[in-house]
């Protein structure tokens, strides 16, 4: 693969704000009631006052190992040249496998194109613009980083070398490309 | 629904540009510099804008939906008649001129027979403000107010008492930032925010938060303390005691620039930390430990002053206590401190030279002589409100009560009293008395529906507006264009009250033909700069001067050949004055003295802000909505239609409520339904709300009755001297 794009979450930095899932919607026309992405604030844990939020990313994990991938019966879904999980809208059928296999329950049937849809880094508007995802263009407080980890110095390639960081549910052998580096408060300290 | 955008027929958005579009948003009071392209002729994606370097180019959440307001099917876009009651719901659509027509007759009735003075004017600030205070003044009446006193007022107005003008905080340099429920991180003002994440996270500052709940500001803190509601002013002047006591401050400082400081420190020798625990309950050891440490960071450290400023009967003392712990630390016009704002006037005096572009004020001469004093300016303690937006809820007192004398018309703009204000009915009461008023707003806002003329106002993504001045360590500049066309038959609100002028027989104040001729009399008909200003939307001249930092002032001394010789020191310490009466920085002040007998020092008062069986009743912001403004715009809408109610759980036990029950706040002057949210991060005698939802008017329908109306639970109570709403009182809780 020529490039392996990822996105690193800071959960540090994240402050819950929702820009990103807005300006998600907007530049992806994502309809009212579904989303492709969202920051959901989880807590507080802990016994006051040592308390913190948990800042997580519900988006699609560009999983290496995607189960949407291989349950997709007509090839609708795919992972492309740029490693980014993607979908041919032309050959979906509207089966909805990929909507049930996906773990992360971040993938959905689009009301208005009828088609399986998701977090796709922006590929086929900003990223095709040359331009960064959306979500990370509007971060108010920089807590996402976006870029190639085939490209060495890569702020990502960089980032994931030096920082403390996790995906989510490994052990079920996705290989995700969405980082999170944890919270200071309570999790990993990096 | 009449005069609803869901009346017209649904077309593509016309963008006036295929590409980017540099703007200023509108979703809240920041006014952030945005730049937006329309999507597919669906929708408009909106981004910062990438010249205004300290907002990094970032957009929040509220910025990013701005477009889901433009072509909200239930935006207003027509003009509206009441033709029910009051309140009723009932209108009809009428045609601009008959609007204009309603609005002169009214007024012009009013002013005939009780004086222009009987009409209020009130409006969010801005250039909106600018053109509807405009109109007031070729009126005649004296009465303009903005929403200062229901949110911002008191920092404003303790910043003018201590240095005669405002400050602003350097967040980004900071190395120790000390929060009294400032919530940055939720309440978001993006150079701010932006600023206070990087000092923290790239630069390791320390955040310490004194806050009721655990908000989000509290949770990246390195401390955070359950702050007792309303108690803030005793943990600042212990800081300042120890600060003090223990030899911490900046004795030089002091000396060259501080007026009043033997009287505040004989006051504050009482108030120790220990003293201060018992009222605050944040431990005094831990007190004693923070100023130790703030010091330590002295003079790059800073005690933010806050924003929303309605926590107490006590705002003025409590906001200059918050500024008395940096003046003694010396920490005014250094890295990580606070600092004034460096107009281009003031700077290029500085540099010798013509750095920035002085902006022009249009304005119209021979305006008629008003006479008639402000209905907040009989009582003298206000004196410094009256130039900054007034005491806006002594409409209420004016309009039901005669005082000082009868209120009878009302204009507004932008602006939603029913829910910032407190006391919800006081303010039903108070527009069913009056004889007319008008409102001019994108949605039939809860204070809208109860008005008799409706002014649908275009949205900000289809206003062209004046140059702003955005200038901080220097001078900046920014104007707002518009991103689409007009949609349906609204008007920006420099034109409405244009033509409501012209309408209302005062044609002759209102010289210029458009925008674009005031925005020319700005930059003094060069086109040039105009045409870069608005290609940029953003731009900014020379470089950051803070007049007491060495290294800011041997590098812009060295930049301009002409600038002003630096001080011995190395500063322009020397140039430093302050629009006080002294010139100095008055810790203690013999005009406050005697505006206000007993204010000259700062000084502690016990108030009372709630019964012994009752909970402290606080609010406060959310990042995806602009306090009363935002919560019927579809996309934010989406994401939070509700407030539920903040309740620790040994209270809620204690009541038997379980989290998302139906419970019910009951205060002195109002009950409201709303939804448990049992969570520790609330102390255990505080319940927390987020404020401006619950809407009681059908016709905002993605928010009518959804959750609870903080105004209505709030007894009207206003602050001395700083005339700010208070916004803290007690609630009886029970599960419902």
């Amino acid at each position: 693969m020529s490039q392996r794009y990822v996105i690193v979450h800071d959960e540090n930095k994240c402050i819950g704000c929702q820009a990103c899932s807005v300006a998600c919607r907007s530049e992806n026309n994502v309809p009212d009631g579904v989303s492709r992405l969202q920051v959901h604030i989880q807590g507080p844990f802990g016994e006051a006052p040592n308390l913190h939020f948990k800042y997580h990313r519900m988006s699609c994990q560009q999983c290496e190992n995607a189960p949407c991938v291989t349950v997709c019966p007509t090839g609708a879904a795919y992972i492309g040249d740029d490693g980014i999980v993607s979908i041919k809208p032309e050959k979906c059928v509207g089966c909805m496998y990929c909507v049930a296999a996906c773990p992360y329950k971040v993938r959905f049937m689009n009301p208005e194109t009828k088609v399986a849809d998701k977090c796709n880094f922006c590929k086929d508007t900003r990223l095709a613009r040359g331009e960064q995802p959306a979500c990370v263009d509007v971060c108010p407080t920089d807590a996402l980083v976006f870029g190639d980890t085939n490209d060495n110095n890569s702020q990502v390639a960089k980032m994931l070398l030096q920082r403390a960081n996790y995906q989510d549910s490994t052990h079920l052998g996705t290989k995700p490309r969405v980082y999170r580096i944890p919270t200071k408060k309570g999790g990993i300290v990096s | 629904m009449p005069g609803s955008l869901a009346a017209l027929e649904k077309g593509d958005l016309k963008g006036v540009s295929a590409d980017y579009v540099a703007s200023i948003c509108e979703m809240c009071s920041t006014r952030c510099p945005i730049s937006a392209r329309v999507v597919d002729g669906k929708n408009v994606f909106i981004g910062g804008n990438k010249e205004a370097k300290a907002f990094g180019g970032k957009v929040c959440a509220r910025g990013g939906a701005g477009h889901s307001m433009l072509y909200d099917p239930q935006r207003i876009v027509k003009p509206l008649r009441r033709v029910g009651e009051r309140g009723e719901g009932k209108w009809q659509e009428i045609s601009w001129d008959e609007a204009y027509e309603m609005m002169a007759t009214n007024l012009n009735d009013i002013k005939q027979k009780h004086g222009a003075e009987a009409v209020a004017f009130s409006s969010k600030s801005g250039s909106l403000s600018g053109h509807l205070f405009h109109l007031a003044k070729a009126f005649g009446s004296p009465n303009t107010f903005t929403h200062a006193t229901t949110c911002p007022g008191a920092y404003v107005i303790a910043a003018k008492a201590i240095f005669g003008t405002k400050l602003k905080r350097d967040l980004g340099n900071s190395k120790y930032i000390i929060n009294f429920g400032h919530n940055l991180y939720e309440g978001i003002n993006m150079s701010e925010t932006r600023g206070m994440m990087k000092a923290q996270m790239d630069k390791g500052a320390k955040l310490v938060v004194f806050e009721p709940r655990f908000s989000i500001v509290a949770d990246k803190a390195d401390e955070w303390y359950a702050i007792r509601p309303g108690t803030d002013v005793a943990v600042a002047l212990a800081m300042c005691h120890v600060l003090i006591e223990d030899n911490l401050y900046d004795k030089a400082f002091v000396a060259q620039y501080v007026e009043g400081f033997d009287e505040f420190a004989k006051e504050v020798k009482a108030y120790t930390p220990e003293w201060a625990e018992t009222i605050s309950d944040v431990p005094a050891a831990d007190i004693r430990r923070i100023t130790h440490e703030y010091a330590a960071c002295a003079p790059h450290a800073c005690v933010d002053f806050g924003h929303r400023a309605t926590f107490t009967t006590e705002e003025f003392e409590m906001r200059r206590a918050l500024y008395a712990a940096n003046i003694l630390i010396g920490n005014i016009e250094r890295k990580g401190g606070i600092y004034l704002g460096k107009k281009a006037p003031a700077y290029n005096k500085f540099a010798g030279e013509a750095v920035a572009p002085v902006l022009a004020k249009p304005g119209v001469k021979n305006l008629p002589k008003i006479t008639a004093k402000r209905i907040d300016q009989v009582d003298e303690q206000f004196s410094m409100v009256w130039s900054s937006g007034g005491v806006y809820q002594s409409i209420l007192d004016a309009t039901l009560e005669a005082v000082p004398y009868q209120l009878r018309g009302w204009v507004m703009s932008r602006t939603n009293p029913m829910q910032t204000m407190t006391d919800r009915n006081r303010v039903v009461e108070a527009m069913l008395k009056l004889d007319f008023i008008a409102v001019c707003d994108v949605y039939i806002s809860e204070t809208a529906a109860y008005a008799d003329l409706i002014l649908p106002e275009s949205t900000y993504l289809e206003r062209d507006e004046e140059i702003a001045d955005k200038s901080g360590k220097n001078p900046g500049y920014y104007v707002r264009q518009r991103v689409v066309e007009v949609i349906g038959d609204t008007k920006p609100s420099w034109q409405i009250f244009k033509e409501a002028g012209e309408a209302m027989g005062l044609g002759q104040y209102f010289p210029w033909q458009n925008m674009e001729t005031l925005q020319l009399m700005q930059v003094n008909k060069d086109h040039q700069l105009l045409k870069q200003i608005k290609d940029l939307g953003f731009v900014t001249y020379g470089q950051p001067l803070m007049l007491r930092e060495p290294s800011m002032v041997s590098k812009f001394a060295a930049t301009y050949s002409n600038a002003r010789e630096m001080d011995e020191d190395g500063t322009y310490g020397s140039a430093l004055s302050f629009k006080t009466p002294s010139g100095k920085i008055e810790l203690s002040s013999t005009k406050v003295e005697k505006m206000a007998p007993g204010r000259g020092v700062i000084r502690y008062r016990p108030v009372e802000l709630k019964q012994a069986d009752e909970l402290y009743f606080i609010q406060g912001k959310v990042a995806v909505h602009t306090n009363a403004g935002s919560q019927n715009v579809p996309m934010l809408s989406q994401l939070m239609s509700d407030n539920a109610v903040w309740i620790h759980p040994v209270t809620a036990g204690a009541l038997g409520i379980q989290h998302g029950d139906a419970i019910t706040l009951t205060s002195s002057v109002g009950t409201e339904k709303g939804q448990a949210l049992v969570t520790p991060g609330i102390r255990q005698d505080t319940v927390f709300a987020y404020m401006g939802f619950g809407s009681k008017n059908k016709e905002l329908a993605r928010a009518v009755g959804k959750g609870v109306h903080c105004g209505n639970l709030l007894p009207h109570k206003t602050s001395p001297v700083t005339g700010m709403n208070v916004h803290t009182t007690g609630v009886k809780l029970a599960k419902a």
